[in-house]
């Protein structure tokens, strides 16, 4: 497969097609770059997203999150509208479809299908239990009536994945998916919304459905009736797995942008990049950027490797990782200062990333809802230890067992593998003890929540006690990461990310301390290195487009 | 929470699950309506699967994760857990 970035090309270079520039002026248009979208099709982008014992590219859920990173370094609302999406539809039909529905899917991917996930509905929001569009029952099959609103590509796709009502008493057996081919379904039996006008990724085509008396074959039918919140419970562990990981491209470029700004300008007699703050600020969001996709990995990593695991990493990944990148964001707009507001001129990707990124804290799970699925389970896991998690979970290229949807579990049996890593960790990472007595301290806060601080009407202590489940899930993971791919380059190896990584996070944990001084120069070093020798500045250190003839430079093994 | 099912009756289940779901809710068990579905008594459908497990430590059973949600009142939950545990 050709590289991503390399079809990209040069981000920077005004005449590129699908440059910052292109991306930039299509976004004052409000409408995804037909240039980006041609690339993609033309890539055959569809097939990252469908199974390769289906024909198609989808066999790693880390290399797919790698793939769709690139497109989310250049335009978050491509990533999204032209790509992510298109997967969330695809994931409950890999889930729970018979091969018919299977084969279907992948073909329409396969051939640049966009396929529409239609769940949403404004009353409800992320409360799927008490969705109000209804399928029912006829002789032939069923009737679809009712809207749905907040759907990515509705006003364009040929086939959508309906969530719908098929019961009339309460609980979570009252629903069901259906495949929808909009092209076979009677014209007049629903129409297209108009697109919803948003502040972020302003050229995706957020619109929505109207079905009214809109009749559905049998075997549009996704499962068994009444399956589709188990489906959901299932299937959107890969996508909360995953999505995160795509979206760190976002904040990847928006780091780049700020360490150039920092470099180019001048301000009281240096360079900002030479003040202290600054520096600190750069060093403090390349960090959070490598805690975070620390995470993803080991969220991706672990459908493969733990599935039983799978849905708590996927929840705390989809719940901090967005959070930690807003934050990483508004440090920088910070130091972007007016630069980082100007529509206009060299930085102006910097203004368009900051109003995409919201969109990830909400979108396909909000921030809460992820947190509420963690709450219930955390006695229990606080209170059963058993075996750390297996190396091959952390090592970013270590070889994967294939993913199997059907060993993705509702349930949460037993203890966490990952957070156990937390337990002797080796006195190189600094804060001697720290770690160790945060998580004896959620343990016992965990074991003694009250009953009802578990459940949907969890009050603070549950959130609050979810929230530091998921910052010492994302220490353990920088930990597995750390030690499992210190051969893989002299920075990994190092240990400065990591105790930074360690450090910022005890902050978070209230536990402050030392003086980071040093690892924040060593980070600023191999930050501005990274820019100057165009590669990513995630774990993986990838090379960027580049324009035509442009040597490569160090590029890849820093 | 310890293996308690030797010489359960289905009426001991059934209480069991009241005094559980009362705990939940912080309700008095008087207060618990076992006909009502647990949705509508409050417990949303990841609760519900967590129920699941409280169950499988109760009972020494295994369940499905879902058996809270195909069995969604009470009293349907205890005749069902009684019939698995082959109490009366």
């Amino acid at each position: 497969m050709p590289d991503l970035e390399a079809l990209f090309g040069d981000p920077f270079a005004e005449a590129n097609p699908v440059g910052f520039a292109a991306v930039l002026a299509a976004d004052e248009r409000g409408e995804l770059l037909p240039e980006g979208e041609a690339l993609l099709t033309g890539y055959g982008l569809g097939a990252e997203f469908v199974p390769t014992e289906l024909g198609g590219r989808f066999d790693r859920a880390d290399r797919m999150a790698a793939v769709l990173r690139a497109v989310f370094r250049r335009d978050c609302a491509l990533g999204l509208g032209h790509g992510v999406t298109s997967f969330i539809a695809a994931a409950p039909i890999w889930t729970s479809g018979n091969a018919a529905q299977r084969n279907w899917v992948a073909e329409y991917l396969l051939g640049g299908g966009r396929l529409s996930a239609a769940y949403t509905e404004l009353a409800h929001g992320n409360d799927f239990t008490r969705v109000e569009t209804r399928a029912t029952r006829t002789a032939e099959g069923f009737v679809l009536d009712g809207r749905k609103e907040l759907v990515n590509n509705a006003a364009r796709a040929d086939a959508a994945v309906v969530f719908a009502k098929t019961e009339d008493r309460p609980g979570s057996r009252g629903h069901s998916h259906f495949l929808v081919d909009l092209a076979a379904v009677p014209a007049g039996s629903y129409r297209r919304l108009p697109d919803f006008p948003t502040v972020g990724v302003r050229g995706c085509l957020l619109g929505g459905f109207e079905f009214t008396g809109c009749p559905l074959p049998g075997e549009s039918l996704v499962g068994a009736p009444g399956e589709g919140m188990e489906t959901v419970l299932r299937a959107f562990q890969v996508t909360r797995a995953v999505l995160p990981g795509m979206t760190l491209g976002a904040l990847d470029t928006l780091l780049r942008l700020a360490a150039r700004f920092a470099a180019e300008r001048r301000l009281y007699g240096r360079t900002v990049a030479g003040l202290p703050h600054a520096g600190a600020t750069l060093a403090g969001a390349f960090t959070d950027l490598l805690i975070c996709d620390c995470l993803c990995t080991v969220a991706a990593r672990a459908l493969h490797v733990v599935p039983e695991q799978a849905g708590m990493l996927a929840a705390a990944t989809k719940y901090l990782v967005p959070r930690l990148a807003q934050d990483a964001a508004y440090a920088l707009s910070v130091l972007f200062g007016a630069r980082g507001y100007l529509r206009e001129g060299p930085f102006a990707m910097a203004q368009k990333i900051i109003r995409d990124l919201p969109v990830l804290t909400f979108g396909h799970a909000n921030a809460a809802v992820c947190q509420s699925s963690i709450i219930p389970r955390l006695p229990r896991i606080a209170r059963t230890v058993g075996e750390p998690a297996p190396e091959v979970l952390f090592r970013s290229d270590g070889e994967l067992p294939p993913l199997d949807f059907g060993l993705l579990t509702l349930d949460y049996r037993g203890h966490d593998r990952v957070l156990l890593l937390l337990e002797g960790l080796p006195g190189e990472v600094g804060l001697p003890g720290v770690f160790e007595a945060e998580l004896a301290r959620w343990r016992d806060t965990a074991v003694k929540l009250a009953p009802r601080d578990t459940i949907i009407l969890a009050g603070r202590a549950g959130f609050e006690t979810s929230h530091r489940y998921a910052l010492l899930l994302a220490a353990a993971s920088s930990v597995g990461v750390w030690l499992a791919n210190r051969d893989r380059s002299p920075f990994l190896d190092g240990g400065a990310w990591i105790r930074a990584a360690l450090r910022r996070l005890g902050a978070r944990l209230g536990r402050h301390g030392g003086d980071p001084a040093e690892e924040d120069e060593e980070l600023g070093r191999e930050l501005f290195a990274r820019c100057a020798d165009g590669v990513t500045l995630d774990l993986a250190a990838r090379p960027l487009g580049r324009s035509a003839g442009t040597s490569r430079g160090r590029g890849t093994g820093r | 929470m310890s293996g308690t099912q030797a010489g359960m009756t289905a009426a001991q289940v059934r209480a069991w699950l009241i005094d559980r779901v009362a705990f939940l809710l912080e309700l008095r068990a008087q207060d618990i309506d076992p006909d009502a579905e647990l949705a509508e008594l409050g417990l949303d459908s990841v609760y519900a699967v967590m129920l699941g497990g409280e169950i499988e430590e109760e009972f020494g059973l295994v369940v499905e994760p879902t058996v809270a949600w195909d069995n969604p009142t009470i009293t349907v939950l205890a005749g069902h857990l009684a019939a698995e545990l082959g109490v009366r």
